[in-house]
Formats: structure tokens, C-alpha cells, sequence
């Protein structure tokens, strides 16, 4: 990696390390009930402390001319402040500016809010009984589209249903009365937390009527977009700046804090800076909890007749984007397979609970649990093998999926097979060791789409020095984007990559980007900025012809010259090039767009441009005697097109097993009626380097002449299912919720022996 | 956090006056690791936080003329991971310390401080309990050695007066075959603090029968958890699978445990069973029976 020496010596500057003279500090007060009417919010304890400046409540934010109060990236429900209502345990009552973080937080301790309790909703299937509590009063009549929809969105009005997301193939009906065997199972998942090891942090400054964030967020244009219409404004009047995060896996998609620190700069005329104290990172947002029912239809060949789906995405208090997460999760949920009668219907629900959004995996890790662990129930039923029923059903090229699009550079039993090779599928699938240990193995596939359609752009520069910069608004969050972004500039120009300067997103300067997420930045902007490399590349070779008197066939690029091929004596430097046009830098645009979308009603049409694709195979250990489940050997296999850098694609596949070990085994959100219960990370726990599996191996399947296929979230979903499938075929019995906690797995094991717990 | 000052006295003398004078308000730190979370999550409110970091005489092992181990209060828990001393005497210490929490807590983390700030899902605590440690607690007023057994009264409290400083824990040596374990179970990350720790003792007498049995569950409830009457009743027996499960099964019959995210009651009742066997059967695995088949 390009930063990795100014990463290990700390001298990365993070959002965190962002600063201005003058700067103010911002603290929250939160909400301690699940769903209230706000009675009255006194300030005056909190406005005597020493270096207190502003205390902006939502009775404040609405005398505030010209404001539109709330924001939502799909949805817009969120207030900057509570305005009325409080929506879950942590919802945002009041705001503070100090001069000091201490004073912030000491005066918001002391603001006291009295709260008239409303009914409150936990699980998502309650909250759609009617007569549930409404979280929210969506009417048709109302805009609620957020600035970051960009596909159709169906709220059910009247309920907390904020989309209804649908696949509708073949017949359903007529699939199952074809089946020889039908099953059905539900499957759920937890809320968990991303626990990115730098917290929400941002900046913001009003100079001249122009709002300036300095934020670490994946989505800079998003929101830029969402703080513009939130102060009125038009978007070049604002600036986002993304420097480099610690860490974000999804946490910081959309706007979190940026609204609230614009907010308390705008009312005290000084810039404001917020940081979020890790409680408070585990209220701000989750992964989707879900619950899922599946009915699988089956001919005794191991055939697939039909598969419906019934999918729930408890999106807490606020959508974020929940309805996409639900749209996603819909198509993820039916598989990479055959199946010729499909109907999905997805909803996304909310709760009094904490928002829920973008995770690594981005719903098809919860669609992975439910429907892998419903393929191994299936080949069980079947008598067949998990891996060669898998395989009689899997996509192959040129075949269609449920949505109706044709799928080419498919790779799914390839990706399975080597998974299964891996862990020695062949040998004994299920060993008894003695002692009441057992070891078994388990297997899934995954298909997750990426973000379409979407577009991103680059420019590529070279100045007088030599130095050749990209511009491009990929955010760093310690995947390396920067260093995969100069390799591909690097490549086209002919310089060492360590010498391309990659700057920071800012929407003033680098120029639009969809935003970082779903894997598709190494494809998507990595298209943009060769484009525009290439470009570059052509504009020095002809301004070289020119010098040199030479066709431009005849000249090549090597550490920065352009020199004719044979006679390296005869060659200029960039920087001459450059000198000689009389600008500053040259500098060429490179652009990329993918295309599609689906019908919402019928999920029918191009639900992603290209398909990530992978397998994940774990072999296990189950001491019966207490439920533990160990990982012996986890293995994903990936299916990458070509591999721009192996170093950071094969961190990608080793950070996504050791994600997926902690959702597998033990991470989750425990509420007790809206109150989190675990806040902190002695209580909640993620994977240590001690609860690796001992063997942790991958494969990146490359293809000559592919395209590059993202890879920072493939090999996470198919890792729960994996173990799951492991520990069932260990156990003998199916423990259909995550995480598989020792006492899960031995209730399973004693209602398998017909015992109550 | 509340306004509180430091004081960072040097000797124990000093220290004592510290807690004679301010009661309650005072508060000693120790690796301040415990201290540090509540203070921050506002459940305690002291005026004077007493460092014990400079005070010397407080950290050290050594062997006593009678063959005790002697922990000093502020001895940190990696320092007995790593102490040969310890490896040679009493090596079941230094594998139960080398089991709580993480290395970075073990560096910080002190002998006194864990005992002193009785949480109920601690390691050390079931262990020193099962050995007959001593805590030796000095006040102005006093000098004690308060069994570790009787240290802990319940969740976050001990029988120490606000006056009273520990400044040593003592280890009573074990006969040479006796065969002592302490076995940790972790049900979420192994950095995670214990659903159920048991530490078991056991010494043959010449017949090749139990001359002491001892066995202590910690975090399942909120003190260490020894059923006399139980180790009683197996006293004098053989130690076979038979006795092992009788104790195992009396244990979980006799032990009403409290749930938490580590676990459900029903679950650590499981568990008891479960651990106190395999606790048994590793002692008895580590003690001398050679020649002594009863
Ligand atoms: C992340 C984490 C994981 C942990 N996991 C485990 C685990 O798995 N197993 C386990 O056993 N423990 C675990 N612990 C607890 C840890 O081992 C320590 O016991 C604990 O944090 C306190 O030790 P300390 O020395 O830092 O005490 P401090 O925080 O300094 O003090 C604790 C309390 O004891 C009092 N005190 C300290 N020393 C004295 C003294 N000499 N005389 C009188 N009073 C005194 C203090 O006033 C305070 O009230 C964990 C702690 C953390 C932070």
C-alpha cells in the first residue's frame, strides 16, 4: 500500500485528526425511552457550564427559517433533531456546542427532558399486526423520495412497511404443485455493529454562505447533496472533504453526523467538530435483523420447482437505506440457482430501534444464512450430497436468472468446487472423535450484485514537475483505494506507482463518484481513471510525436519520459511535455456508467451490471457436550476477473472470513425492550486474533481478459452459512438463528434427543 | 466524569492516612483498568483517586519462609504469567492468570485490583478461593488476613472498610501431589471474561484416596461458589469417574446461577456439570496416585 508506513507510524491524518482554529465541540443528548412525545427539554442546567455556547433543540431547528429539518438518503425521516417525537433509545433530543469536548459533554448530561411514553415496537413482524405503533406517517401525497433513490420504492401507507420489494416468475402456485417435496423453514439474524476502529468524526464550517464538511464518509456527493437541501442551499455551496478513515465497513455510508455539526456551526458562527464516543457509535447504526421464511419446492432428482420467500428488515427507527437494503437482499435471497417459479416478497420495517444500514456483505449476508442453510436442509430431504445437489442446481453462463436477466463470466461451481477441494470435501464429511467432539464440514455459495446503475468519473493529471495525480472521489478507509487507483493510473503512463499522488475526495476538486461502497470502486472508478490515463497516455505521445518528429507508434512511455522505442537517448520527461503546452498540468477526464434496474412490483430487469461471486467452506469441531462450535479451517474462494493488486484483494478475502467468523459465532445487538444491553466492547465482542480459525485460506480465480470484479465483501456472507451448514451436519439438528452460540447449538442438540431446555 | 484529584503517594503510611481522612471520597487505583469504566460510565463519584503506582513495597512474588507464595497487591498479572518463581511453586497461578481477559489488560491489570473490584465473572478469585488464599488488608486502624473465600461478599463488593488497603495476597504451597487446575470457559470471543471458571484441588493420602478435595465455581453467581457439604461427602473416597460425577452432578443441583450474555442459568447449570467434571478429571490427572490404588 502506498500509506502503509505513514499508517503504521500514526501519521495518517484521519477525519478524527481534522481541526480548525476556533473550533467548537459538539456532544448529543439521546433519548432513554424507545418511543416518545417530547414534553419539554430544559437547557438552562446545561447552558451555565463554563465554555458552553449553543444548545440546539428541535423546538430550536424549527424557528430556524429556511431549514428543512430532516434528511434520509431514500427516505427522508430523520430529523437533525428530534422535533417532537423520540423514536428509539439514542435518538438525537438536543445538541451542544463547547469550547472544550469536556464542557460538550458535561452540559449535555445536564439538559433534562421529560417525555410523555408511546407505545413501542421491537420485531419487525409485531410491527407490522395491525394496530402496531407507526414509527412514521408516510403519505402517498408527500414527497419521501430521498436524493439518493435510485430505484422505485414502495412503502406500504398505513403501516411500517417503508418498501415492499417484489420477484414475481413463473408460478409459484404451479412450481410447488409440481414438487414432489416441499419445504419450509424461517431463518433469523441479529442486529450488529460494524465497530470501525475510528468513530463517526466531522467537521464543518460556514464561510461566506458556503458550508465546508470535513467528514470520513464513503458517500461524499450524497452528501453534499442531503446537507444542501437541508440548509436550502445549492449544492456548490457546499464542499465535502473526505480525508482518509480508520475503518468504516458500511457504518459510514450517508450522512450520520454531518447534519448535526453543520447545524450547531450554522446557529454559532464557529466551526463545529463532532466525534461520536463508541457508545455511541453502537446506537447510530446496525446491520439489519431479519427474519426470513423460505418454501422450497423439489423434484426427487434434486430439481428445483419454486421458492418463496417471505423476508423481513427490521430497519429500526429510520430507513437510511433500509429500502434498498430490503431491494437487494430480495434478489440476494433467491440464490445462484435454476429455479423456474420464483416470488419474493422483501420488506423493510421500522422498529424503536436503532437505524440499521449498509454493512459489509450489504444484506446478503442475512440472504445467504437463510437461503445456503435452506439448500443444505433441501439436499438432506433429497438424500444428496450438499456439494452435488448444489451443482445440479447451480447458474451456468448464459443462463437466466430470477429477475430475468442473462448472466455471462458466471463462475459459481467453480467457486464452489475449489471452496469444497479446499477442505477436503472428499474425505469424511463427518468424524467422531471421542469425548463428545465432533468434526464435520459445511459449505455455501453466494451471489451478491453490485450498485446499478451507477457512474463514476476520474481525472488524471501530469504537471511541469512530472507528478502524476488522480483525482477521483473513492474514499480510503484503509482498503487501499489509493494505492489500487495509482496502480491503474501508473500502469498506463509508465511510472512507479508509489510516485502517483492520489488526492482526497473533495467535491470542490476530484469530480463525481457514485460513492464507495459495494465493491465497486476497484471496477467502477478503476475504469474511470485508466480511461482517463489512457487518455493522458495519448496526449503525451502526441505532444512527443510532435517534439520528436517521430510517429507516436514509435515511442513508449518508461518512468516518466516518453522516448522513442530503441533510441532511449532520444526521450523527453512529462514535465517537458507539459512546460512546452504552457499550462500548469495536463489533465484528462475518464468516465463509467453501468446500466439497469428492476421493475419494483415484479423484480424483473437487470439487477447488476456484474456479478460477485464466491464460495466459503469451513470444516468445524462441536464439543457436544456444551454447544461450542471451533472453526478448523475456513476457506473462501472468489471470483475475481483479474487481480490489480493480490496483496490488498487477499486482505479483502482474510478481513471478510474474520468478519464472517464474529457474525458466525458470537457478535449481536441484545435489546431489552429498546435499551441496548451491550454498548461497549467488553460486553459485545468482535473476533480476536486468538478466535481465528487455525487455517484460513482463499482463492481469487482470475480469468485472461475478464473484467475486474470487486472483492471487498464477497467472502463474507457465504462464512455464517458455512458454519452453520457444519455444525448441522455435526449436531444432527439445525439451529436456524445467528450467532451459533454454545447454547443455541446445545439446545439443538437436546431437542434433537427429544429433552426440553 | 466527575472532578476528582490524584494524589500519587509513596509509601503505604501515606496511603492509610489518605483513606483515614477521606472515607468514602477516597479511592485507590490500582492498574485502574476496572476504575477507568465506571468512573467514565458515572457510577462512582470519589473526589480523590489515590494512585498506588509510586508506593513502593507493593508489587513483588516471593516464597516466605514457610513456603507461601506472597503476591504484592500491585503486582501486575502479566508479571505472574511470567514469573518463574511462580511456574516453579504454584504453576496453576500463572495459568489462571495467564487466562484473564487479554494481553494488553494482564499488563495494566493488578493482583489487588482484581480481587478488590469483585466482579462476579473474574478468574483469579474461584482459583485463590480453591487454594486457602489469604488477603492481607491493613488500615490504620488494623492488620487482617481475610480469607479470599470470605474477600468477596457479593457484585462489586468485598468485606474492605473504605480505611483499608490490601497490600498482599497469600498462597499457601500445596503438598507436592496434590494435583491443581483451574479450567476456563469462554462462550463468546477468547477475550472475552468467563461463563464459568472451576478451579479444582485435589490431594491423595497414602491409600491412594482423597485426603482434600476442593472444588469452586466462579462467575455463575455473584461470589465463588463451594458446596462444603459436597467435598465433604467425597473426602476419604476414590477419586474415580463415579465420585467425579456425583460431585459434578450435586454441584449443578446445588448452585442457583445467575444469566447474563454469557449465558442463560439454565445454560451454566449445564455447564457446572460439564466443568466441575473435567476440572476433577484434569487434577486428578495432574496428582500423584503412583502406588496408592485404594
Ligand atoms: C477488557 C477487560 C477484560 C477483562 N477480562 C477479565 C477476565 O477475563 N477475567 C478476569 O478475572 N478479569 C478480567 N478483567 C478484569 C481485570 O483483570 C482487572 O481485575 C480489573 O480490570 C481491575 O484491575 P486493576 O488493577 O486495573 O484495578 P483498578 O481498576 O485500579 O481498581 C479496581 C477496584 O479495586 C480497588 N483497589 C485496587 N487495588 C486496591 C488495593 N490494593 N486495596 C484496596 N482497593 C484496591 C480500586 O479502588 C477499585 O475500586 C477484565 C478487564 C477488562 C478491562
Amino acid at each position: 500500500m502506498i500509506d502503509a508506513v505513514e499508517r503504521v507510524t500514526g501519521r495518517i491524518r484521519f477525519s478524527q485528526d481534522a481541526s480548525l482554529p476556533g473550533m467548537l465541540h459538539a456532544a448529543a443528548v439521546r433519548s432513554v425511552v424507545p418511543h416518545g412525545r417530547i414534553a419539554r427539554v430544559d437547557t438552562a442546567a446545561a447552558l451555565e457550564v463554563p465554555g458552553v455556547v449553543a444548545v440546539v433543540t428541535g423546538e430550536d431547528l424549527r424557528r430556524l427559517p429556511g431549514l428543512r429539518p430532516v434528511y434520509g438518503p431514500q427516505i427522508e425521516d430523520q430529523p437533525v433533531v428530534a422535533l417532537d417525537r423520540v423514536r428509539y433509545v439514542g435518538d438525537i433530543v438536543a445538541l451542544v456546542a463547547a469550547e472544550t469536548p469536556r464542557a460538550a459533554q458535561e452540559a449535555a448530561a445536564l439538559v433534562t427532558v421529560e417525555y410523555e411514553e408511546l407505545p413501542a415496537v421491537f420485531d419487525p413482524l409485531d410491527a407490522l399486526e395491525p394496530g402496531a405503533p407507526l414509527l412514521h406517517e408516510l403519505e402517498p401525497e408527500r414527497p419521501h423520495e430521498g436524493t439518493a433513490l435510485y430505484f422505485g420504492i414502495r412503502p406500504q401507507f398505513g403501516t411500517n412497511c417503508c418498501n415492499l420489494f417484489r420477484i414475481r416468475r413463473g408460478d409459484v402456485a404451479r412450481g410447488f404443485a409440481e414438487a414432489d417435496l416441499v419445504l419450509e423453514e424461517t431463518f433469523r439474524t441479529p442486529a450488529i455493529q460494524h465497530v470501525a476502529m475510528e468513530p463517526h468524526a466531522a467537521l464543518a464550517l460556514w464561510e461566506d454562505g458556503r458550508l465546508t464538511v470535513w467528514s470520513g464518509t464513503q458517500t461524499p456527493f450524497n452528501t453534499r447533496q442531503i446537507l444542501a437541501g437541508i440548509f436550502g442551499l445549492p449544492v456548490e455551496r457546499v464542499r465535502v472533504v473526505v480525508p482518509p478513515m480508520g475503518g468504516s465497513y458500511g457504518c459510514k455510508v450517508f450522512p450520520r453526523i454531518e447534519p448535526q455539526a453543520a447545524l450547531l456551526a450554522y446557529v454559532t458562527g464557529r466551526p463545529v467538530k463532532f466525534v461520536l464516543r463508541r457508545d455511541e457509535e453502537f446506537v447510530t447504526l446496525t446491520r439489519h435483523a431479519t427474519v426470513v421464511t423460505i418454501r422450497l419446492g423439489l423434484k426427487r432428482d434434486g430439481r428445483i420447482t419454486a421458492r418463496e420467500v417471505r423476508a423481513y428488515w427490521n430497519t429500526g427507527a429510520y430507513a437510511d437505506c433500509g429500502p434498498d437494503v430490503a431491494r437487494k437482499g430480495g434478489f440476494g435471497i433467491v440464490g445462484p440457482y435454476r429455479i423456474p417459479n420464483v416470488a419474493v416478497d422483501s420488506r423493510c420495517v421500522y422498529t424503536n430501534l436503532p437505524p440499521a444500514g449498509a454493512f459489509r456483505g450489504y444484506a446478503v449476508t442475512q440472504a445467504t444464512w437463510a437461503s445456503e442453510s435452506m439448500m443444505d436442509l433441501a439436499a438432506d430431504a433429497l438424500g444428496l450430497d450438499p456439494l452435488e445437489f448444489r451443482l445440479r442446481n447451480l447458474l451456468r453462463d448464459g443462463e437466466t436468472f430470477a429477475t430475468g436477466e442473462t448472466l455471462h463470466d458466471v463462475h459459481f461451481a467453480e467457486c464452489l468446487e475449489r471452496a469444497a477441494a479446499a477442505i477436503g470435501w472428499e474425505g469424511p464429511q463427518r468424524r467422531e472423535l471421542g469425548d463428545g467432539r465432533v468434526r464435520a464440514k459445511g459449505l455455501a455459495v453466494v451471489m451478491k450484485g453490485m450498485t446499478t446503475p451507477s457512474r463514476s468519473e476520474a481525472k488524471v493529471g501530469v504537471d511541469r514537475s512530472g507528478q502524476v495525480t488522480v483525482y477521483s472521489s473513492t474514499v480510503e478507509l484503509g482498503q487501499g483505494a489509493r494505492t489500487v487507483l495509482a496502480q491503474l493510473a501508473a500502469e498506463a503512463l509508465g511510472v512507479p506507482y508509489q510516485q502517483v499522488r492520489v488526492v482526497d475526495p473533495d467535491t470542490d476538486r476530484t469530480p463525481f463518484d457514485n460513492r464507495t461502497t459495494s465493491s465497486r470502486s476497484t471496477y467502477m472508478m478503476g475504469n474511470a481513471v485508466r480511461q482517463a490515463a489512457l487518455a493522458l497516455r495519448e496526449r503525451l505521445l502526441l505532444a512527443a510525436a510532435q517534439r520528436l518528429e517521430v510517429e507516436p507508434a514509435d515511442l513508449e512511455l518508461v518512468d516518466g519520459n516518453v522516448r522513442v522505442a530503441g533510441a532511449p537517448a532520444s526521450a523527453l520527461t512529462f514535465g517537458q511535455l507539459v512546460e512546452a503546452t504552457g499550462q500548469e498540468e495536463l489533465v484528462e477526464h475518464g468516465e463509467f456508467r453501468n446500466q439497469g434496474g428492476l421493475d419494483p412490483d415484479t423484480g424483473q430487469g437487470i439487477a447488476s451490471s456484474h456479478w460477485h461471486q464466491g464460495a466459503g467452506a469451513v470444516e468445524v469441531e462441536v464439543d457436544t457436550r456444551t454447544g461450542k462450535v471451533t472453526i478448523l479451517h475456513a476457506h473462501a474462494s472468489v471470483y475475481a476477473g483479474q487481480v490489480v493488486n493480490w496483496h490488498t484483494a487477499e486482505l479483502q478475502n482474510l478481513g471478510c472470513i474474520v468478519f464472517g467468523v464474529g457474525s458466525a459465532l458470537f457478535e449481536e445487538l441484545v435489546y431489552d425492550q429498546g435499551q441496548l444491553v451491550n454498548p461497549n466492547l467488553s460486553d459485545y465482542l468482535i473476533p480476536s486474533f486468538l478466535d481465528l480459525p487455525e487455517r484460513m485460506t482463499h482463492d481469487l480465480i482470475e480469468r485472461p481478459g475478464a473484467e475486474i470484479h470487486g472483492l471487498g465483501e464477497t467472502a463474507l456472507p457465504p462464512i455464517p452459512a458455512a458454519v452453520g451448514n457444519a455444525v448441522a451436519r455435526a449436531i444432527g439438528a439445525r439451529v436456524t438463528e445467528l450467532p451459533l452460540t454454545p447454547e443455541r447449538v446445545l439446545r439443538a442438540i437436546r431437542a434433537r434427543d427429544g429433552e426440553r431446555g | 466524569m466527575a472532578e476528582f484529584a490524584v494524589v500519587e503517594p509513596a509509601t503505604v503510611d501515606e496511603v492509610l492516612d489518605l483513606l483515614a481522612r477521606y472515607g468514602e471520597e477516597a479511592k485507590p487505583v490500582a492498574g485502574g483498568t476496572w476504575l477507568a469504566l465506571v468512573l467514565r460510565q458515572g457510577l462512582l463519584w470519589p473526589s480523590l483517586l489515590v494512585s498506588l503506582r509510586r508506593v513502593s513495597g507493593l508489587a513483588g512474588i516471593t516464597v516466605d519462609e514457610v513456603g507461601n507464595l506472597r503476591l504484592g497487591a500491585m503486582t501486575r498479572l502479566r508479571s505472574i504469567e511470567t514469573s518463574p518463581l511462580v511456574w516453579e511453586r504454584l504453576p496453576v497461578v500463572a495459568e489462571t492468570y495467564r487466562e484473564v481477559a487479554n494481553v494488553r489488560v494482564r499488563y495494566q491489570a493488578t493482583v489487588g485490583g482484581n480481587l478488590c473490584d469483585a466482579d462476579y465473572a473474574s478468574d483469579p478469585p474461584a482459583l485463590l478461593t480453591a487454594l486457602d488464599a489469604r488477603v492481607i488488608a491493613v488500615s490504620q486502624r488494623r492488620w487482617r488476613a481475610i480469607p479470599v473465600r470470605d474477600f468477596i461478599l457479593g457484585h462489586y463488593q468485598t468485606v474492605l472498610e473504605p480505611d483499608e488497603l490490601v497490600t498482599e495476597v497469600v498462597v499457601p504451597a500445596l503438598p507436592p501431589d496434590a494435583g491443581a487446575v483451574y479450567v476456563k470457559y469462554r462462550t463468546r470471543s477468547h477475550e472475552d471474561r468467563p461463563c464459568i471458571g472451576v478451579a479444582a484441588v485435589v490431594v491423595p493420602d497414602a491409600e491412594g484416596r482423597l485426603a482434600r478435595a476442593e472444588v469452586v465455581v466462579g462467575a455463575v453467581a455473584e461470589r465463588p461458589q463451594r458446596l462444603p457439604e459436597v467435598l465433604d461427602a467425597v473426602r476419604g473416597r476414590a477419586l474415580d469417574d463415579a465420585s467425579i460425577g456425583e460431585v459434578a452432578e450435586r454441584y449443578a443441583a446445588g448452585i442457583d446461577p445467575l444469566s447474563d450474555l454469557r449465558g442463560s442459568a439454565w445454560y451454566r447449570s449445564e455447564m457446572i456439570r460439564v466443568f466441575v467434571e473435567r476440572a476433577l478429571r484434569a487434577a486428578r490427572e495432574r496428582a500423584q496416585w503412583e502406588g496408592r490404588q485404594p
